[in-house]
């Protein structure tokens, strides 16, 4: 049986970021919260965003709107992690004034109520909108998280994210659940 | 010819065939295997790209566990037939999609050395890919992909086919170009051949081996056997020549020689038969004179008028010796089977006739018949025995010897005496006319006797000749030809 072995990568990065690959999967099943952390953060690699004066672009933020499911998990998940060469860093924020800057903002179930005036303007600063609360992308959300079968997805609204000037990679397209081009019904 | 032209042009075609097959097959060797190396490179770079392809769809399907999306994208490798399997594994190694075309049994989860993305694998009818999925540095899954290597045999089956088609239409033109170098190498070679056959075997010089241009070697070879053909058909030709004059100018001689030995003889016939008349005178009218007046002659007188009557006597001897000479070279021998010994004991009887009280003692060899005239033989045989008996006169115990010889093509008859001999210096003067070693006071003779021996036996077709030392005996020889090996 013959081998033929081609394109080494930078060799001990590639054994590191294995390893920990490796370790992870090997670690008990994550918890949803710990499983929608790393969407979270894995969204941002499908998704570009406008280059834009208004946001420091000399890192990447996350922000969490409202009440904070993740609690620590989001920093684990964060800590460490570059998008685009640019660190990640996790904020919390309480009101909308304070999103400024925000590249994802995560919007907690306790702004549901809020959240027909939160959307639009979130839209218009180009932050992406991700929640896990129901009728989220219908709404005019642009991700919204779906739990079915014990499995985590979610469901995209492609016209909002368009709105905010946001491109969404096909691939990730492929993997929603679901994809709405405006307000009203899922395709 | 046939075996010749066929030998060589066989040698030719064979070569030409073997020399194309050799290379033809060596070439095919050589590119089938460049052409395997490359397949394999190839059918590893196109399953490299589908793996890469795979792989690259897979990685939102793996960030956000989506085992359905993975399964939809393997499904895209139904557009390539030689893939029969494909598996996409997380990177801790557990089966996360699959698509299988014929249902082979589940691969297991490569295991691909740090450092590197890709790693390949062949078995016999089948070539594995393994490639990481990668998403910003860090591995996120891995795609499997095995593809049968029908393709490669395929094309392997193909280009043995062409090799073998290739070659059997080498081998036809070979074929074809050794007819063509025959026409030009071995038929010229098979006509010379031809030529020296028929000129070993005919003595024909005059044939030539056709000329021919090409190529140069054959070219100098043909002319070369023509122009040694012609030196030897002149030389051939000048020696016939040089012969026939030779043979001209001997007949020549022969006829001169001849003529002349004719008018010899018939001079000597004539001198010898007009001597007799004048001599018969002489000795008549001297033994007239005797009776008439040879009672009153006184001692001196009586001696003179006997003297003449001697010399006239042996004078008349001496001719008729030289008529019977002359008459032995014109008479014809008629031979027949002969009682040598006969003959012998004849001749001895009549040599034995007036010895005088003589004793001699006669040794005869048993001897064999012959083929001679008797008539001729037996002057030879009583020559002979009389000149041994002539020549032992002076010896108290005489001894005389006769037998024969047999040698490969002749029978040689001798006679030993023990007598007076001669000088061996002399033996060539012993057979020629009036050539006498001995004073005619001491043994009487004309001189003529051994030359009529060796004239009859000359007629015979034989030879003679004599040993001797003075005073210790001779031995004459004459030999005569057996089984008609002479005339």
């Amino acid at each position: 049986m013959t081998g033929t072995y081609r394109r080494p990568l930078r060799a001990a990065a590639g054994l590191v970021l294995m390893s920990v690959c490796v370790a992870n999967a090997q670690s008990p099943p994550r918890s949803e919260y710990e499983i929608k952390a790393a969407y979270l953060f894995t969204f941002a690699k499908f998704v570009e965003w406008p280059a834009r004066s208004a946001r420091d672009d000399a890192s990447f933020t996350v922000c969490v709107l409202g009440a904070d499911p993740f609690g620590a998990v989001l920093d684990t998940t964060l800590a460490g992690a570059l998008i685009r060469g640019r660190k990640v860093e996790g904020r919390r924020i309480a009101a909308l004034d304070a999103a400024t800057g925000c590249h994802i903002v995560f919007i907690g179930a306790s702004e549901e109520r809020r959240t027909d005036t939160i959307i639009p303007s979130l839209t218009a600063s180009g932050a992406l909108t991700v929640s896990d609360m129901p009728r989220f992308a219908e709404r005019g959300g642009m991700i919204q998280f779906v739990t079915a079968a014990n499995r985590v997805r979610f469901e995209i609204n492609l016209a909002s994210a368009r709105q905010a000037g946001l491109t969404m990679s096909s691939e990730l397209l492929r993997v929603a659940s679901a994809v709405r081009n405006g307000s009203g019904p899922a395709e | 010819m046939s075996t010749l032209h066929g030998t060589i042009s066989r040698r030719l075609t064979w070569m030409n065939m073997l020399v194309s097959s050799i290379a033809l097959l060596i070439a095919g060797v050589a590119f089938a295997a460049y052409d395997l190396a490359t397949l394999r490179a190839e059918i590893v770079r196109n399953l490299s790209i589908e793996a890469q392809m795979v792989g690259s769809h897979s990685v939102t399907a793996l960030l956000f566990n989506d085992a359905t999306a993975a399964e939809e994208t393997l499904a895209a490798l139904r557009a390539s037939p030689a893939v029969i399997r494909a598996q996409v594994f997380t990177p801790d190694g557990h089966l996360f999609a699959a698509y299988s075309r014929d249902g082979s049994p589940a691969l297991p989860p490569p295991r691909i050395p740090g450092g590197l993305t890709e790693m390949s694998e062949f078995d016999a009818s089948s070539v594995y890919v393994a490639r990481l999925v990668v998403s910003d540095g860090r591995p996120v899954g891995i795609v499997r992909i095995r593809a049968d290597l029908r393709e490669m045999y395929d094309r392997l089956a193909h280009f043995a086919l062409i090799v073998v088609t290739v070659l059997l239409v080498s081998l036809a033109g070979a074929l074809l170009v050794s007819r063509v170098s025959q026409r030009a190498i071995s038929t010229p070679l098979a006509a010379v051949a031809a030529v020296a056959r028929q000129v070993t075997q005919e003595k024909d010089y005059a044939v030539r081996a056709p000329h021919v241009e090409t190529p140069y070697e054959l070219a100098v070879l043909v002319d070369s056997f023509n122009a040694m053909l012609l030196e030897i058909q002149q030389r051939d030709r000048s020696l016939q020549e040089a012969q026939a004059q030779l043979e001209a100018r001997v007949r020549e001689r022969t006829d001169e020689l001849h003529a002349t030995n004719n008018e010899l003889e018939a001079f000597s016939y004539s001198v010898s038969h007009d001597l007799r008349a004048p001599l018969r005178h002489v000795t008549g009218f001297a033994t007239l004179l005797d009776q008439h007046a040879g009672p009153s002659l006184d001692d001196q007188g009586r001696r003179y008028l006997t003297t003449i009557t001697d010399a006239a006597a042996r004078m008349a001897k001496l001719i008729d010796d030289l008529l019977a000479f002359s008459r032995m070279g014109r008479a014809s021998v008629s031979k027949r089977r002969v009682d040598l010994s006969q003959l012998v004991r004849e001749a001895r009887d009549e040599v034995s006739a007036d010895l005088n009280g003589r004793r001699i003692a006669w040794t005869i060899d048993e001897l064999p018949a012959v083929d001679a005239d008797p008539a001729l033989l037996r002057p030879v045989l009583v020559n002979l025995l009389s000149n041994a008996v002539k020549y032992t006169s002076t010896r108290d115990h005489a001894r005389i010897e006769v037998g024969t010889e047999t040698r490969a093509s002749e029978l040689v008859f001798f006679v030993r005496d023990n007598g007076v001999g001669f000088d061996m210096a002399y033996a060539h003067k012993l057979f020629g006319v009036f050539q006498r070693l001995h004073r005619a006071d001491e043994f009487t003779g004309t001189g003529i006797g051994l030359a009529n021996v060796r004239r009859i036996i000359q007629r015979h077709g034989g030879r003679t000749w004599a040993e001797g030392a003075v005073d210790a005996g001779a031995t004459f020889y004459f030999s005569l030809p057996t089984q008609g090996a002479a005339a």
